[in-house]
C-alpha cells in the first residue's frame, strides 16, 4: 500500500503564485481526480509534484519519504510517474523503443501490451506516426513500466475521440484496481468523476472542494458553482 | 607523379580531422541538442596539456594520456555548464553560449600558452603508411580517417544497439520526458561531452604538428568541422564523415593551385554558405508546395 501526501503545497510561475496551500492525498487502489477550469493551476500542480518546476513551499511525500527537493529523475526512481499533457512520446523512436526507455529491471514489456493490446501491431512503428489515441496509450504504458507507486496523468483526453477517451479511462481504472495510486487531472469532469474515488476541485490555485467523487457527480449544480466561484467554503470540515 | 593527386592526398590528414570533429559535432547536436562551437577548443586544451608536459621533459605517451584526460575533463566541465544552467534553453541560446565559451577559452588559452609563441609539438605518428598511385600516404592521414570512421561506426552501434544509446536518443528527443522516466539525464549528457572531448583531443594531437600550433588556430578548426556537420545536415554521421574528408581534399587541391591557394582557408565558409543556400532553396520549395 502506497500513499502520496501533499501538504500545504505552493508553486509559483514567474514569481506569481499559481498554486497556493494545496493539500492532496492519493492512495493505492484509488483515483484522485483533480478538476477545475482552465488556468485553475491543475497542470502546475502536477508539474510541481513531479519536479518539472520547483515548488515554493510545502511537502510532497510518498510513504513518508519527502521528495519536494529531489530532481524529477530521483522522484521517478522513488515511484512517482508523470504522464504529461500533450502526449510526449519520443517521436523518433518506435513504440517498442519508447517502452524500453522506461523499462524497470523488474518490469516486462508484455505488461504494456497486456494493458493496451492495440500497441502490439504498432510495436515497430515510429511513435510520431501513431494516432493520437495510440500515442496516449503509449505514454501511459511507458509510465507503467517504470514500476510507479503513484501515477500522475494530465489531460489524457484532450483532442481524442470519445470512444478512445472511454477506453483510456477504463485502462486507468484497471491500473488503480491493480494497486496504483492515481492522480488524474481532467477537463471532462463527468467522465473522470465516474471512475474516480476522491475529487478535488481547484480554482485560482486553491482547492475549493475535497470530497467524494460519487457525491460530486450527483450534484452537477454544485460542481458548476465550484468551477465558477460561488462556493468558496465548500471544503467539508 | 601527378601534383594534383599529391595535393589531394596531402589534404587527407586535415580531412580526417575535419571529419572526426564534424562527427563529434553531430553526436553532440543529436544527443544533447547543442551546436557546439567549443568542440575544437576543448581538444586544443587537451593538446596543450600534452605540449606543456612534453616541453618540460615528460615522456610522450603518458603526456598524451594526460592530455586526453584534460580534454575529457574540459568537455565535461563545459557540458556541466550547458546542462546545469542552459538545459532548457532554446537551440539558438545554447549555440550562442558555446560561442561565448569559445571566446573565453581562446582568451584564457592564449594567455596561458604564451599567445603566438611557437611550441614544440611532438609528431605522434611520423612517417609514411603506404604509397597510393606514387604518393606517400602518411600514418597521420590513415589514423585520423580511421579514427573518424571508427567513431562513426561506434556512434551508430552505440546509439542503435545499447540501452544507454537508446536512453540518449530519448534524451535528445524530449529531455524532460526522459528525465520523468528516471533516465539519468545529467550523467548521460556529461558522458556525451566527455566522449567527444576525448576523441577531439586525440584528433587534434595528430593534426597539430601540421598546423601552426597556437591556441586560436587549433580552436578555430571548429569552422571546417561545422561545415562538415552541415553537409550531414547535423543528422547523418556518414555524410558528415564524407563531407569532412572531401573538405580536406579540396583544401589540399586548392593549395596546389597558385591563384586560389591564398584563399583556401575560406573554403569551409564557402561550403557553409553553399549548404545554407541549398537548404533555403529546399525550404522555399516546401513552402511553395
Amino acid at each position: 500500500m502506497s500513499r502520496l501526501v501533499v501538504s500545504n503545497l505552493s508553486i509559483n510561475r514567474a514569481e506569481l503564485p499559481v498554486v497556493t496551500s494545496v493539500d492532496l492525498v492519493a492512495e493505492s487502489g484509488a483515483i484522485s481526480v483533480v478538476l477545475g477550469a482552465n488556468g485553475a493551476g491543475k497542470t502546475t500542480l502536477l508539474e510541481g509534484l513531479s519536479g518539472v518546476i520547483p515548488v515554493a513551499g510545502g511537502t510532497i511525500a510518498i510513504d513518508g519519504r519527502e521528495l519536494q527537493k529531489a530532481r524529477p529523475g530521483a522522484r521517478s526512481r522513488e515511484g512517482l510517474a508523470h504522464v504529461e499533457q500533450g502526449r510526449t512520446v519520443f517521436r523518433q523512436l518506435t513504440t517498442e523503443e519508447n517502452l524500453r526507455v522506461s523499462l524497470h529491471p523488474s518490469a516486462d514489456i508484455a505488461e504494456a501490451y497486456a494493458l493496451f493490446p492495440e500497441l502490439v501491431q504498432r510495436r515497430a512503428v515510429k511513435a510520431s506516426l501513431l494516432s493520437g489515441g495510440e500515442q496516449q496509450m503509449l505514454v501511459i504504458a511507458r509510465a507503467l513500466l517504470t514500476r510507479p507507486k503513484v501515477l500522475l496523468i494530465d489531460e489524457m483526453s484532450a483532442g481524442l475521440a470519445p470512444v478512445i477517451v472511454t477506453r483510456l479511462m477504463t485502462a486507468v481504472r484497471k491500473l488503480a484496481d491493480d494497486g496504483l495510486a492515481v492522480v488524474l487531472v481532467e477537463q471532462f469532469a463527468a467522465l473522470a468523476l465516474s471512475i474516480g474515488n476522491r475529487a478535488y476541485v481547484m480554482r485560482r490555485g486553491r482547492v475549493v472542494y475535497d470530497g467524494d467523487c460519487a457525491k460530486l457527480r450527483q450534484s452537477p449544480d454544485e460542481l458548476h458553482r465550484l468551477y465558477l466561484g460561488e462556493a468558496e467554503s465548500a471544503v467539508p470540515a | 607523379m601527378n601534383p594534383l593527386l599529391t595535393s589531394a592526398v596531402a589534404g587527407l590528414t586535415a580531412g580526417g580531422t575535419y571529419a572526426l570533429l564534424g562527427v563529434c559535432a553531430v553526436f553532440t547536436y543529436r544527443l544533447v541538442a547543442v551546436v557546439n562551437f567549443t568542440g575544437a577548443a576543448i581538444g586544443t586544451a587537451g593538446t596543450f596539456v600534452l605540449i606543456a608536459l612534453f616541453e618540460v621533459g615528460f615522456p610522450i605517451w603518458p603526456s598524451v594520456l594526460a592530455g586526453i584526460a584534460a580534454g575529457t575533463a574540459t568537455g565535461v566541465a563545459i557540458g556541466y555548464i550547458m546542462t546545469r544552467w542552459f538545459g532548457e534553453a532554446s537551440a539558438s541560446t545554447k549555440a550562442a553560449v558555446t560561442v561565448a565559451l569559445l571566446v573565453g577559452l581562446i582568451a584564457v588559452g592564449l594567455r596561458l600558452t604564451g599567445g603566438q609563441h611557437p611550441h614544440n609539438m611532438p609528431e605522434l605518428f611520423p612517417g609514411s603508411a603506404f604509397r597510393l598511385a606514387g604518393v606517400e600516404v602518411t600514418i597521420a592521414s590513415v589514423l585520423t580517417i580511421g579514427l573518424a570512421v571508427l567513431f562513426t561506426i561506434l556512434s551508430d552501434l552505440f546509439l542503435n544497439r545499447t540501452k544507454v544509446g537508446l536512453n540518449l536518443r530519448a534524451l535528445a528527443d524530449r529531455p524532460m520526458a526522459a528525465e520523468l522516466l528516471g533516465v539519468r539525464v545529467q550523467l548521460l549528457s556529461l558522458l556525451v561531452w566527455g566522449m567527444t572531448g576525448a576523441f577531439t583531443t586525440f584528433a587534434l594531437m595528430i593534426i597539430a604538428p601540421q598546423r601552426s600550433p597556437n591556441f586560436m588556430t587549433l580552436s578555430l578548426l571548429v569552422v571546417p568541422a561545422l561545415a562538415a556537420a552541415l553537409i550531414g545536415v547535423f543528422r547523418s554521421f556518414w555524410r558528415t564523415l564524407a563531407g569532412g574528408i572531401a573538405l580536406g581534399i579540396v583544401e589540399g587541391l586548392a593549395s596546389s593551385i597558385d591563384s586560389v591557394s591564398q584563399y583556401r582557408s575560406a573554403i569551409p565558409f564557402l561550403v557553409v554558405l553553399a549548404v545554407l543556400l541549398w537548404s533555403q532553396r529546399e525550404a522555399r520549395w516546401d513552402e511553395a508546395r
